[in-house]
């Protein structure tokens, strides 16, 4: 039951983010643009880190961080 | 109607663009900073590396200084409207003091709360609760700057309003109208990712700082790649937006999209160059030395290669029937305020359209009256206030110039410092990493330079084609201006130095005044920075 409620409960965010994409995304699309491309630029960033740790442990002797 | 004194309008003038300038120091990395400190605070949700953590606070901290600056330069601003500029809040108090209202909530609740659990709730909250928090305050900072770029929007663009003949003032029509009005929506953007590549040029060169120390250089060349990715990305964003708005000024206003080329005659397609730099005279209205890049500014511009640009000189003489017909809107409008007939609000209506244009003449009128302006005298004040209408050519020029060149330069900076960065070539680069560290400044200046654009480009109005700023300001004494004046120079110059004292000091002392566990200071563990 819990289950399923948290199933609707995450459905009913995304029909609602759904919404907002399309209500925002028509009314004002440099504002959507905003919100898709700050998510991009915050997961690229994120994403280089993470690289960064990669290339860490493949340059130094193994266990070191 | 006695005009207010023009050294007063000027001091106004002068005062709100120092007080805006100086705020406008702290504005960009509160909004960019927010954003860095959630990714550097997901990677530390998602890996539980502490070294994100470490950064999050690290960075956190500085932002901290930032906000807390920046909030109280902030705040007189928005008394400045009401003290500085009542007439102009009186004529667009409906417009203009909806979203200042919003902007007040959001910056000292939402904004505020969250900061206050962002910097405390670190061992009160959940991990995953805490990176919610730290959007929350990304959100709130630059919802806050939604609303004010909502605002100064609806005086380049007034959408979503009229004027009002009963009550002398504009009225909101439409809130959907003010919030998406499309200038609104590409000054949001514009501003808040020239914020983001502030936070990067600052992160990014505190850490070129570490790095030429050879100090906390995990933790540098970690914040390093960050923030040379999030500039990149920005800078290709600010690049964008800075485009389409130069088209809304296109569509919208062409006397500042005219300036901020330096167009005095309209353009010739599609060979029409775009100048690299020039000495605009607006005195004799043209320039010398012009140094220009052939079949640019047509494409540039109207995204088209057959459309002509009207030039200054041009839109000097289209403006000429606006004047005419304005006169005759505010000389109905006076009949109407004190006869109230049918017949003068009819013909107010039929050019109220121009209405702005009729009052930019009060000042050519005999006493300042344009209803005493004798048929024989129509022409004359029509001439002297057709030059009125553009604003100073060369503040617009080159304050856009400064900022488009800046604004290639991080481009440039940013591309090769991703490059470097992830080649794990950066140490090496002694001369390039004294670049990025020197180059901390620069977006904030880039912004500055953009709102003189913004705002010098705007002139002579304070609402685009509606109302002029000489009839904007209060009706202050010269000193009184002079005496606040200078209280704010002195203020917000302590202020300034309070920001920089503290920035160097906590910038010097490092992430391990904090976090003392940032120790593989051993460069034999670091030499993917070194490759
Ligand atoms: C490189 C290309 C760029 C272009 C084509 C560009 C274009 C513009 C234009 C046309 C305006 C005036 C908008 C108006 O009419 O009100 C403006 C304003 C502004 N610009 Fe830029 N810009 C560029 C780069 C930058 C950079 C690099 C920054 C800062 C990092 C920046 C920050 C600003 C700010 C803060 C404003 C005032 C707020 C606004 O009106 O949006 N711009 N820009």
């Amino acid at each position: 039951m819990i289950i399923l409620l948290r199933f609707a409960g995450l459905g009913l965010a995304l029909v609602v983010a759904l919404l907002f994409a399309v209500f925002v995304g028509d009314q004002g699309p440099w504002y959507f643009a905003w919100a898709v491309g700050t998510v991009m630029i915050i997961l690229v960033a994120a994403a280089g880190a993470v690289l960064f740790d990669a290339q860490v442990e493949q340059y130094t002797p193994e266990g070191e961080f | 109607m006695d005009l207010i004194n023009p050294a007063v309008v000027d001091l106004s003038r002068f005062q709100f663009a120092l007080t805006a300038l100086y705020h406008f120091m702290f504005v960009p990395l509160t909004l960019g900073l927010t954003f860095m400190l959630a990714a550097m605070e997901t990677v530390y949700v998602v890996t539980g590396k502490q070294i994100y953590k470490d950064m999050a606070l690290f960075w956190g901290k500085l932002f901290g200084i930032n906000f807390a600056l920046g909030v109280a330069t902030g705040l007189t601003m928005e008394f400045e409207f009401g003290t500085n500029w009542s007439m102009y809040s009186r004529f667009f108090g409906d417009m203009f003091g909806t979203p200042l209202a919003i902007e007040g909530l959001m910056a000292f609740f939402m904004e505020s709360t969250f900061v206050g659990l962002m910097f405390f709730g670190w061992d009160r909250l959940s991990k995953p609760g805490h990176l919610a928090i730290t959007y929350l305050v990304a959100l709130g900072s630059n919802l806050s700057a939604l609303w004010i770029l909502v605002a100064n929007a609806s005086m380049n663009m007034p959408n979503g309003a009229h004027f009002d003949p009963e009550t002398l003032r504009m009225t909101f029509d439409s809130f959907v109208g003010v919030v998406f009005n499309p200038d609104a929506q590409a000054k949001f953007v514009h501003t808040s990712v020239a914020g983001y590549v502030a936070a990067s040029m600052f992160v990014m060169g505190i850490s070129a700082f570490y790095l030429l120390r050879k100090q906390h250089r995990e933790f540098a060349a970690r914040s390093f790649r960050m923030a040379a990715l999030f500039g990149i990305f920005s800078t290709v964003a600010v690049i964008t937006l800075g485009d389409v708005l130069g088209r809304l000024d296109y569509e919208h206003q062409p006397t500042k999209i005219a300036a901020i080329e330096g167009l005095w005659h309209t353009s010739k397609p599609p060979y029409e160059p775009w100048i690299v730099a020039a000495l605009p005279n607006d005195a004799k209205q043209e320039s010398s030395y012009e140094i220009g890049v052939p079949f640019v500014l047509t494409p540039l511009i109207t995204h088209s290669f057959d459309t002509p640009i009207t030039g200054m000189i041009e839109l000097e003489e289209a403006a000429a029937p606006r004047i005419a017909s304005g006169i005759t809107a505010v000389s109905a409008l006076r009949r109407y305020e004190e006869n109230h007939q049918a017949a003068d609000l009819e013909l107010f209506r039929a050019h109220q359209d121009d209405m702005g244009f009729g009052l930019l003449a009060t000042r050519h009128a005999p006493n300042q009256d344009v209803t005493a302006i004798e048929p024989e005298q129509l022409q004359n004040v029509i001439e002297q206030t057709k030059p009125d209408i553009l604003p100073n050519v060369f503040v617009t020029f080159w304050s856009f110039r400064l900022m488009v060149f800046l604004g290639m330069f991080f481009f440039v900076l940013f591309a090769m410092a991703s490059y470097l960065s992830l080649k794990n070539q950066l140490e090496r680069n002694r001369l390039f990493l004294k670049l990025c560290m020197w180059s901390i400044p620069l977006p904030v200046l880039a912004t500055e330079f953009g709102w003189i654009t913004a705002e010098a480009g705007r002139q002579p109005w304070t609402v685009f084609d509606r109302l002029p700023t000489f009839m904007s300001a209060s009706t202050h004494g010269v000193s009184y201006m002079l005496f606040s004046l200078a209280g704010f120079t002195v203020l917000y110059s302590i202020f300034i130095a309070v920001e920089l004292y503290l920035m160097f000091k906590f910038a010097r002392l490092g992430p391990e005044a904090h976090a003392p566990h940032d120790d593989h200071a051993d460069p034999a563990h670091l030499s993917v920075v070194a490759h």
